[in-house]
């Protein structure tokens, strides 16, 4: 493949978002005809690299230099690099269920002059269109009434539609099962054969490591290497040492963990996902924590981590099937969020603008509003309490604002996930799920809250952490469940936790068992 | 911080919504003072505010309860179709049955609250938007309205028409003035001290900052000065009139409702839910029940304001309750608060429908026709709310902010992400 | 505008100190408590200001009424403030606005009333501060505020629409029995009633002996009424009668109250392709006289709006000198609570043999008739 013309050449991009350098003097050559592979950690800036090669971000918003064909191209927005023949798929796929196939492949894109469709033209060209991926449809079907994998294809149709010569697929099997996974690869293959670049990302290392030509790997903004699969033997260890292989120095502060008994255990559980009532979102999954424990949950992105730990907080995500829950010997049913919160769970979720706080409130207000009952008496909120207390954790988590009457929206992302710790805190919980607690948040901060979680451990709390980034997961935790697709597939205590071995578990079928 | 800065800051407190507040009052004072001028000093004149009061206190009661269905994320436009149906039941009741009329009050509230448990039923545990849900109920209770009185207009008597007619009562010695007003007024005086010693003793425990002692001062007089003055109004009316008791109604329903929308946990969930449904359901907030109960609420409010109305005009007819809605929401959003829920204050709310009443009012004095009015309060609702859209796009606050600038308080702490700013200004708030 | 801004402006100083200056009006108020009642024998300047309620523009009558009070109350060098409710909050408009005119010191206010029934507390108050209310066309109900009710005789008026019926189809078709549909107006307004019984007096024997049959069966005013004289609502049902009970029958007449209502059944008819029946009406509204010259809507009845409107102006004018005015009947109209002394106007039937003479005076309508 070396020997083929470049494509694409992205040459030092740098992109930065105030406070934070995405990308870092980030290097891409793409060869015509080849199917090119970024690999990367959550947040090594893989999405970012690809926003800035379709125009999401347009020129001017970063540095560097994008040659396309060649020639230097400043897409100003999504259409004019479109335009050019790069065409991203993304991972939410952009399909509007409620109209047909044809409708879809086209929208936006619309043949006819004038405004008016040429619907004889658009149903002609879907249904090659449709035969050129292999969608076996009646071009007039609903998005909604087809399955993922028939959608996934309808979008790289869409694609086809627009005279693609870059094809960019965003994690395009994570929501696929395997057979459907592997016609998409097959697909990919195919298009190699005429002559179609394509770029994957994804997470499935054994399926870069099948379709990939050559891969590049990013970490921290960076460009780590790009390898030659082919020629430099590459397989999935090779590719996770590249992931992973920053050195784990002292990111956390020291803490000696005082593990007592076993208090919370969860069996059998057996979750629906809320509308697809075929899909199990969590499967016979079962687990303990003991007292002062720090438990870490890994797993890459939709394998049912934030589905299991919602579920269990007051049945708060999908539908119940299966399942017990025992906390300090007895059984207890949570079966609305309060009455998880009255038996001392607490759930800080991974997405605190969108569900962890509400952004109009100020810090007092948050900080005590998931358990008004404490400083309440007949409903009626003491306000002086209500300021001591929010005034208390201000000081003690060290929120960085002048007073608890300060917006929430005022706050840098660290500072809001302590308000949001503050919060849960002031529930008095016996443990805490805690949900991406250091998603977006800079160095500093991490360590703060890092040190926050130990000494809730220290207290006799038991702690669960769901994290993407393996070193948090290793460095933080005392034993480490890994889940995939909805089931537990190992638990690794910390003396044993190493990067490679953790993303083994959370990426192969072949080692899932039921925990 | 300079004195101004202080000022500003301990008279409206620190968050936005206070100062957008202080911006309402600043405009209804101007709207006042323009029609005192227009009108050749009809507008503050007794006769006049004492219908003024009369006159809006239905709808100002509405716009509380429309104040908490928007905050939490809702709409209802069926309080008008409400009012009118409460209306013919309980003109109805005390016309067949001879019902006496606080029995028939109670029947009234009782009809209220059940077609508010029909609605928030649909709403809160069906998940029928509140839209559609009360489109319908505004075509059902309409309906019914006709239904039961035969698109007749039914009096009711004279000892009903007290709520939506009557007034103080002459009593004690002949001052000059209406003494129970009068009283009131006093009443009045006193909790505003007390509230401000309050608050300051409140301050102390927290052991939180404590405005200068010439602030509260500032808080004390300023009030004083208006209650004052608007007592003696209200009690200088003719003989017989004084202040309106439907005035009185709606007084004790803001203070009840603006001590439960801040200071209650039930009042909290309302902004939680409205702020952000699923937070506030993760964080315990029953979702389905407070929806239900503020649905139902609005039901209850208006069959209320439907039963003052019916006083008032001393019968129940056809036409009651039309366009209600229309004003409540109008209220409610020029007093601030967010399509998108989650914002506003009662007593924004009541400064909202003020400054459209007194626009009305203004207007019918100075004879413009209806059809004026209408374009003229149109044209206001619009302003008022895209002057503060355009502000915002522009990076400024709002209207009243920019009112504000001079006394503007340093830029906000710690830098906003773009997805921050993009969140933000997707809850446009609305303020004129 | 410019005007009242200028006397805005000039005002400015009075308002500020009327602002500091509390002013009660017990003094005043006293005075004018005692002495509101119906002895206006002291009259009141020749400048004073005249309130005229008027409700919704949804008709031309109202429209020109407006016109003509404005106009004459100035050339009678009063100062006039003529309010129309709004199109859709009427009754709450109505009521504002007569408090906005009792506050302005209107020594009379002319009421055309929205909703007859619920106006007695404005008007009460209005009464007590010592200004005269007179009803307009429409009584106003319950209360003993109202001192005159000025209007068309309206059971005349019914009796003239049933008469004009009855000719109407006789000079159509020889003999009966002939089929009809009864509409009647708004149950809210007074009046409705009263024309009803006006012309079922007339029709009522005609029915009892078979002559005239009323095709739908519906002979009842809540059967017949047409809410808020809303011209979509008669056409509505019309639409509905001549589906359910016309689709083989023949239909020779219809009694509309009026002539807004007259047009949308005639419209219906067309619409669903019959041939047009005998339609009465009422008020003399342009469309309706142009369609009575083209030979569609049978009649109308001209209760001339100028003659009301001066009749009123009359009064109005009695009133300031300290006259009492003219009525003449002291017993027909009952509001509920007192008789209110009343000066009936004759009404005239127009239909297409003599539109010529009726209109002859009119302007607007002389030339429709030529």
């Amino acid at each position: 493949m070396s020997g083929a013309p470049v494509l694409l050449e992205m040459r030092s991009i740098t992109k930065e978002f105030p406070g934070v350098k995405a990308l870092s003097d980030v290097n891409l050559v793409v060869r015509a005809g080849e199917i090119h592979a970024i690999a990367g950690e959550n947040g090594a800036g893989k999405s970012t690299l690809m926003k800035v090669l379709s125009g999401v971000y347009p020129y001017g918003t970063y540095s560097g230099e994008i040659l396309y064909q060649g020639t230097e191209s400043r897409f100003s927005d999504i259409r004019a690099s479109e335009h050019a023949g790069i065409v991203i798929i993304h991972q939410e796929l952009a399909l509007v269920p409620g109209m047909s196939i044809t409708e879809n492949i086209f929208l936006g894109n619309e043949p006819g002059r004038g405004g008016v469709i040429d619907w004889k033209i658009a149903n002609r060209r879907a249904v090659e269109l449709m035969a050129q991926v292999g969608l076996e449809e009646d071009p007039d079907t609903l998005i909604k009434d087809i399955g993922v994998g028939k959608q996934q294809l309808v979008e790289i149709a869409k694609a086809f539609a627009k005279d693609v010569k870059l094809l960019i697929l965003d994690e395009p099997t994570a929501a696929l099962n395997e057979a459907d996974s592997q016609h998409l690869l097959d697909l990919l293959r195919g298009f190699k054969r005429q002559g179609i670049t394509s770029i994957i990302i994804s997470h499935k290392l054994n399926e870069i490591a099948q379709v990939a030509d050559s891969i590049t790997i990013l970490r921290d903004g960076r460009t780590i290497e790009t390898l030659d699969i082919k020629a430099d033997g590459v397989d999935e260890d090779r590719i996770v040492r590249g992931m992973v292989g920053r050195e784990l120095h002292s990111r956390f502060p020291d803490h000696t963990p005082d593990i007592g008994e076993v208090f919370f255990e969860v069996r059998d559980w057996t979750v629906r996902h809320p509308i697809s009532a075929e899909r199990l979102v969590a499967k016979h999954s079962g687990f303990t924590v003991r007292r002062g424990e720090i438990v870490g949950f890994a797993g890459l992105m939709g394998a049912g981590r934030t589905e299991l730990a919602m579920s269990l907080f007051g049945r708060s995500y999908g539908t119940y099937v299966s399942g017990q829950i025992f906390k300090d010997g007895k059984e207890i049913v949570l079966k609305s969020v309060s009455d998880a919160i009255e038996h001392g769970l607490a759930y800080v979720s991974e997405d605190r603008k969108a569900i962890g706080l509400n952004l109009l409130d100020d810090i007092k207000t948050s900080m005590v509003s998931a358990k008004l009952s404490k400083i309440s008496k007949h409903g009626v909120v003491d306000q002086v309490r209500e300021y001591q207390e929010a005034e208390n954790y201000r000081k003690s988590l060290r929120v960085k604002a002048p007073t608890v009457d300060e917006g929430v929206t005022k706050l840098s992302g660290g500072n809001q996930q302590k308000v949001v710790l503050a919060k849960w805190m002031f529930t008095d919980p016996d443990l805490l799920i805690l949900d991406e607690p250091t998603r977006g948040i800079d160095v500093g901060a991490k360590y703060e809250i890092y040190g926050i979680i130990q000494r809730l451990a220290e207290q006799g709390k038991g702690v669960i952490v769901i994290s993407s980034e393996l070193p948090e997961l290793i460095g933080l935790c005392d034993r480490i469940y890994t889940v995939f697709e909805g089931t537990i597939t190992g638990e690794i205590l910390r003396k044993d936790a190493d990067p490679e071995l953790l993303l083994k578990q959370m990426t192969s079928v072949k080692k899932a068992q039921r925990a | 911080m300079s004195r101004v800065k202080e000022l500003q800051k301990s008279l409206f407190g620190g968050t936005t919504s206070n100062a957008r507040q202080f911006g309402m009052i600043f405009t209804l004072v101007a709207i006042v003072l323009l029609f005192q001028i227009l009108t050749d000093g009809l507008t503050l004149n007794p006769g006049n505010l004492i219908s003024l009061v009369s006159q809006y206190s239905y709808i100002l009661i509405l716009a509380i309860g429309m104040l908490m269905v928007i905050v939490a994320g809702h709409i209802d436009l069926s309080v008008g179709s409400i009012a009118a149906f409460v209306g013919i039941v309980v003109a109805k009741v005390m016309q067949e049955y001879s019902v006496p009329w606080f029995v028939a009050i109670l029947i009234g509230l009782v009809v209220g609250a059940l077609i508010g448990a029909w609605q928030g039923f649909w709403v809160a545990y069906v998940g029928v938007p509140a839209f559609i849900v009360t489109l319908a109920g505004m075509l059902l209770f309409r309906g019914g309205n006709q239904y039961i009185g035969n698109a007749d207009t039914i009096p009711v008597p004279e000892g009903f028409r007290t709520i939506g007619a009557g007034f103080l009562p002459e009593v004690g010695p002949n001052t000059g003035y209406n003494n129970l007003t009068l009283l009131l007024g006093l009443v009045i005086c006193v909790a505003v001290v007390v509230r401000e010693w309050r608050g300051r003793r409140t301050r102390r425990e927290m052991q939180a900052e404590v405005a200068p002692m010439w602030i509260s001062v500032i808080r004390i007089a300023i009030p004083l000065v208006v209650v004052v003055f608007a007592s003696l109004q209200f009690a200088g009316g003719r003989v017989g009139t004084s202040f309106p008791i439907s005035g009185i109604i709606l007084g004790v329903l803001v203070v009840i409702y603006g001590f439960v929308t801040r200071n209650t946990a039930g009042g909290r969930h309302i902004y939680a839910v409205g702020g952000n449904a699923r937070a506030a359901e993760l964080s315990g907030v029953k979702l389905k029940r407070v929806n239900f109960l503020v649905m139902m609420n609005m039901s209850v409010l208006a069959a209320l304001a439907g039963m003052i109305f019916v006083a008032r005009s001393a019968a129940s007819g056809p036409q009651d309750g039309i366009g209600w809605e229309l004003d409540a929401i109008a209220a409610v959003f020029v007093g601030g608060a967010a399509v998108s829920g989650g914002l506003g204050t009662i007593s924004g709310s009541i400064v909202g429908g003020l400054v459209m009443a007194v626009l009305n009012n203004g207007l019918q004095l100075m004879g413009v026709g209806s059809d004026r009015v209408q374009i003229i309060k149109g044209v206001v609702l619009l302003l008022a709310v895209a002057f503060d859209a355009y502000n915002k796009k522009q990076g400024r606050f709002s209207v009243i902010d920019s009112l504000m600038r001079p006394f503007r308080r340093d830029t906000p702490t710690g830098a906003e992400s773009p997805a921050e700013a993009g969140q933000e200004r997707g809850k446009s708030p609305v303020a004129g | 505008m410019r005007n009242i801004l200028v006397r805005g402006v000039a005002a400015g100083a009075i308002a500020l100190l009327s602002l500091t200056a509390c002013s009660s009006e017990r003094t005043g108020g006293d005075a004018t408590a005692t002495s509101g009642s119906t002895e206006a024998a002291k009259g009141f300047p020749a400048n004073s200001l005249i309130g005229v309620a008027l409700p919704a523009k949804t008709s031309e009558n109202w429209v020109l009424a407006g016109d003509l009070f404005t106009n004459g109350l100035k050339d009678a060098g009063f100062q006039s403030d003529v309010q129309y409710a709004g199109s859709s909050t009427t009754v709450a408009d109505q009521q504002a606005q007569i408090s906005a005119m009792t506050t302005k010191g209107a020594k009379v206010i002319v009421i055309g009333a929205t909703d007859a029934a619920q106006l007695s507390t404005q008007v009460e108050a209005a009464k007590q501060a010592g200004a005269t209310v007179i009803a307009y066309d429409r009584l106003i109900k319950n209360t003993q505020g109202v001192d005159y009710y000025v209007a068309y005789d309206n059971f005349k008026v019914g009796e003239l629409q049933g008469q004009a019926l009855l000719d109407g189809m006789a000079k159509k078709k020889a003999k009966g029995p002939y089929t009809i549909e009864l509409f009647s107006g708004s149950s809210d307004d007074n009046n409705s009633a009263v024309f009803f019984d006006g012309a079922m007096s007339v029709l009522k024997p005609k029915i009892d002996s078979g002559d005239v049959v009323v095709g739908s069966g519906q002979t009842d005013i809540k059967q017949t009424a047409t809410d808020g004289w809303k011209a979509e609502n008669a056409q509505r049902r019309m639409d509905s009668l001549l589906t359910s009970t016309y689709s083989s029958k023949t239909l020779d007449g219809v009694l509309s109250p009026n002539d807004t209502l007259a047009r949308a059944i005639i419209t219906s008819v067309k619409g669903a392709g019959k041939p047009l029946p005998i339609v009465t009406g009422q008020d003399s509204e342009v469309e309706s006289v142009k369609s009575i010259v083209a030979g569609e809507q049978y009649s109308t009845i001209n209760k001339d709006t100028r003659n009301l409107v001066a009749q009123t102006i009359q009064m109005v004018k009695d009133l300031q000198a300290g006259k009492t005015p003219e009525v003449n009947d002291t017993k027909s109209y009952n509001n509920g609570v007192k008789v209110v002394p009343s000066f009936l106007l004759p009404p005239m039937i127009v239909t297409k043999d003599n539109v010529v003479e009726a209109y002859a005076n009119d302007p607007n309508l002389a030339p429709l008739t030529k």
